[in-house]
């Protein structure tokens, strides 16, 4: 199981050997490794699951990545190219280029390394972050969306984006224009957070048009994240990854307005991909804007968002102060949310099951519905919702 | 000559002072009533001659007005007839009127000069005193209901004979006291079922209990059989006894609509339950004489809509005035009359033609189309103004329940409007918006969480501020002078939600 602080090969915790001595330490070929062009993710951790370590995996140069599956075929002749040089040569410069951008470079070994990656399989071993560390520890949701966005487009995701803010959510999105630019600012004037993944390196912010919004995200408590190496040569930006990575740190992926074969539609296939919830706002069936969202709903991709508080609920989230993962529940509460996950019931039923006053299972369920956790569904029946069962699993 | 007498008319629901001036003088001879009369009261000339000659009196043969002030008020009805025969009678010098003044003369004449009883008489008695009458003659019919007036002498005559004998002081009428002190302290209605007869449905009860508690507008539904009737009956039993001044108002509005056999001294609370093919006119009152309807008469009790959706959607919609403002209000050409009708309103019905959708277990078997039609005769602003609704469930078979008879709960029911009463004056479900302070128990992190709950449920203003309201009886029925965020939470649960889909 790779995780950070697995140990090297020798026993020792990986994120104790940082330290520079002079000798490129498992750090810096760790970050040497992954600045190798064609060795993304998939690589990169096939290489440290076969040889245990990056320094053995650098050691052991281009044939390394013979027995591997699905290299690039860029990966051998880069490695071989970048082989001779030092790894700690290599990983200085890098940083050094972040730090003059503002940012850092947070590795996988490091306890900075985003949490909700965890579960990203598999996750970008190397990032370059500007911004507050800590607004990786919160619920991140992902609002994302096509670049030409509508009228009705762009209010959904300044609402969408508001409400979740104001739930002390982290919004996520990519920093495009279009639906991405209304939910990053909404989280902003909410007076939220929001991390824009970009698809190109933090020293050139694209698209350039946001170079002010970037900022005013990073000075607002929020973040940006890239995977793509400060300071290297200039290419296409690299939407697939950013995309990905969207996914990966967002709970959960809202697809405010995407027209067919819009990229926001890869985000949310990322985003099912990797175990992630995926909700689509629709639109009407006339509008080109809305047959990507429309579409995803119709296959059964992704949960349909009928308003902003409704996809709060489906979320889970209790609205006002920001809450902490799962919110504890009283003794009362507890006892009537697994009575409901055994089984769904009206007041009535509960009433006779648990033997209480209907006054104080009414104050008590009616909590839980408040906290997005029961629903009635406007019937007399009470069922537990996506967000109590998720609670119920939390390890 | 002239000569006045004093009567009064029905103006809505309550009396006004009437006088009535006679003049005879020479000319064509003729009777002529003048003063905006109405039909049946034009109709007095052809009773007052025929009772006055059968009275062994006689009408002279000169030009008589009669005139009815204030005289720009419309007239109705029979009661003056009484009145006018007597100024005709001083008028003319048959009798003397030293005994008129401070004497009102409220009756219907028979041709045979027999005095006939009018409805409204409560209304008609409380005028007269207002005008200064220090005794009023009534005919005997009139005489039980008229007694609950103090402090004015109510003599009941049989005949218009009996009336002059007594103005002549050859023969006083007996007067009618009071009635004694009420004597139905504690007797069980008997229109009311008991909630001991009833098994299950504990939510039931509790929610018939805060709703009556504090006077909310109470909505039952569920399939049939489920006993929404039975419950909502037993509302009945539950509303406490009227105050006095109240008492005075809802005999006065019976009296008006001729529901006089309401005992004298009752202090139950009305409790009206019309069937749901009655027109709207009936429902809230109005026609041309402005009769109060069923809402009028549930005034400070409680109006039970049996079958909701089967009444006519526009008496439906008619209630949300008084709903929301405690009286019904009729605009005519000559002036906007507004007839009291301030009540709780008990709504039962099914959720669907068939009876059960939404219920558990069950599928509705109605056409979407027709489900949708019928619960939108329910519109979204009548259930707007419903404060709690309970979905009714068949009982299982094996349900424990506590059988609380009615009187048990009739208590706590007391001990809160006490409490309201005491606090404000008024019922919880009457205060403002504006009333969400610390003096009625709302402490500041109540009210914000009052405002996060609103944005949980996605909820509006309005149904924010009755839920409000239903909490603070809750914490009424508890005995505490605080609003707690349980008492909120469980106000929250029972509100009406959308209809079923």
């Amino acid at each position: 199981m790779r995780g950070v602080g697995r140990t090297g090969p020798l026993g020792e915790s990986a994120s104790s050997r940082t330290d520079v001595d002079g000798r490129s330490s498992e750090r810096h070929h760790w970050i040497a490794l992954s600045l190798v062009p064609g060795i993304g993710p998939a690589t990169f951790w096939q290489l440290i699951e076969r040889y245990g370590s990056a320094t053995e995996a650098w050691r052991a140069g281009p044939d390394a990545l013979i027995p591997l599956t699905r290299v690039a075929p860029e990966a051998p002749v880069a490695f071989m190219q970048l082989h001779g040089q030092r790894p700690r040569v290599m990983a200085e410069r890098v940083e050094s280029r972040t730090t003059a951008a503002g940012g850092r470079v947070v590795t996988a070994l490091d306890t900075g390394y985003p949490k909700a990656l965890l579960t990203l399989d598999p996750r970008p071993p190397t990032l370059y972050v500007v911004g507050d560390d800590a607004a990786f520890d919160e619920r991140a949701v992902a609002i994302v969306g096509t670049r030409r966005a509508s009228g009705y487009g762009l209010s959904v995701a300044t609402e969408i984006g508001h409400d979740l803010a104001e739930a002390g959510v982290v919004i996520v999105s990519g920093l495009a224009l279009g639906i991405d630019g209304a939910a990053h600012r909404a989280a902003v004037e909410a007076g939220g957070r929001s991390i824009a993944v970009l698809p190109s390196p933090i020293d050139r912010i694209y698209p350039p048009r946001h170079r002010a919004l970037a900022k005013r995200l990073v000075s607002e408590n929020g973040a940006l994240v890239s995977e793509i190496a400060t300071g290297g040569s200039v290419g296409r930006p690299d939407f697939a990854r950013r995309n990905r990575l969207i996914a990966g740190l967002a709970e959960a992926v809202v697809v405010v307005e995407a027209p067919d074969r819009s990229g926001a539609l890869l985000t949310a296939a990322a985003a099912v991909a990797i175990g992630r919830e995926v909700h689509a706002v629709p639109g009407p069936i006339t509008a080109m804007a809305s047959r990507g969202c429309n579409r995803l709903v119709a296959d059964q991709q992704a949960a349909i968002v009928t308003s902003s508080a409704g996809l709060l609920r489906q979320i889970g989230l209790a609205g006002g102060a920001r809450p902490p993962a799962a919110r504890a529940l009283s003794e009362v509460e507890g006892q009537l949310l697994n009575r409901l996950l055994e089984r769904s019931g009206s007041l009535e039923e509960l009433v006779d099951r648990t033997r209480q006053q209907p006054s104080s299972v009414a104050s008590a369920l009616s909590l839980l519905e408040a906290r997005g956790l029961v629903s009635s569904f406007g019937g007399a029946t009470f069922h537990p919702t996506l967000a109590a069962r998720r609670l119920t699993k939390v390890v | 000559m002239l000569a006045t007498a004093l009567s009064a008319s029905i103006a809505g629901v309550d009396g006004v002072p009437v006088r009535v001036e006679v003049d005879v003088a020479f000319g064509l001879p003729g009777l002529t009533i003048v003063g905006l009369a109405g039909s049946a009261v034009l109709e007095a000339r052809e009773r007052v001659r025929a009772a006055v000659r059968n009275s062994e009196f006689v009408v002279p043969d000169r030009r008589i007005t009669v005139n009815l002030a204030p005289a720009d008020l419309p007239k109705e009805g029979t009661g003056h007839d009484l009145a006018i025969a007597i100024a005709i009678l001083v008028a003319s010098g048959q009798l003397d009127g030293d005994r008129l003044p401070g004497t009102a003369l409220i009756g219907e004449l028979a041709l045979d000069g027999g005095l006939r009883p009018v409805p409204g008489v409560l209304a008609l008695v409380a005028a007269a005193r207002v005008a200064g009458a220090r005794s009023i003659i009534v005919p005997a019919g009139n005489a039980p209901e008229a007694a609950a007036t103090t402090d004015v002498a109510v003599h009941p005559a049989d005949s218009l004979r009996a009336v002059v004998r007594h103005l002549a002081g050859v023969e006083p009428l007996v007067a009618v006291g009071p009635p004694g002190p009420t004597t139905d302290d504690g007797e069980p209605r008997l229109d009311a079922p008991d909630l001991g007869s009833v098994v299950g449905h504990r939510v039931a009860r509790r929610v018939l209990e805060i709703a009556v508690a504090g006077r909310h507008n109470l909505a039952l539904s569920g399939p049939p059989g489920v006993g929404k009737t039975l419950l909502a009956r037993a509302a009945a039993g539950l509303l406490p006894r009227l105050e006095d001044d109240e008492a005075d108002e809802v005999r006065r509005i019976h009296s008006v609509a001729g529901l006089g056999e309401r005992p004298t001294g009752s202090l139950h609370r009305p409790f009206r339950a019309p069937h749901h093919t009655i027109s709207t006119q009936a429902l809230v009152g109005g026609g041309p004489r402005i009769r109060p309807g069923e809402a009028s008469l549930a005034h400070r009790g409680a109006l039970l809509l049996d079958e909701t959706l089967q009444f006519r959607t526009d008496a439906l919609d008619a209630l949300r005035g008084p709903l929301d403002s405690g009286r019904v209000t009729i605009a005519r050409v000559d002036g906007v009359r507004a007839l009291p009708a301030r009540f709780m309103l008990v709504a039962a019905y099914n959720p669907c033609p068939c009876g059960w959708a939404g219920v558990d277990g069950h599928v509705c078997g109605c056409e979407d189309g027709t489900r949708r039609r019928y619960q939108a005769r329910l519109s979204g602003p009548m259930r707007d103004r419903l404060d709690l609704h309970v979905p009714l469930a068949p009982v299982a078979t094996g349900m424990r329940g506590l059988r609380e008879p009615s009187a048990e709960v009739a208590r706590r029911v007391g001990a809160a409007w006490e409490r309201q009463r005491c606090r404000q004056g008024r019922a919880n479900s009457e205060l403002d918006a504006d009333v969400l302070d610390a003096r009625h128990g709302f402490e500041p992190r109540l009210l914000a969480l009052l405002e996060r709950r609103g944005r949980q449920l996605g909820l509006s203003l309005r149904r924010l501020h009755r839920a409000a309201r239903v909490a603070r009886t809750i914490a009424d029925l508890e005995g505490s002078s605080d609003v707690t965020r349980d008492h909120l939470d469980e106000a929250l649960l029972h509100r009406p939600k959308e209809a079923v889909a």
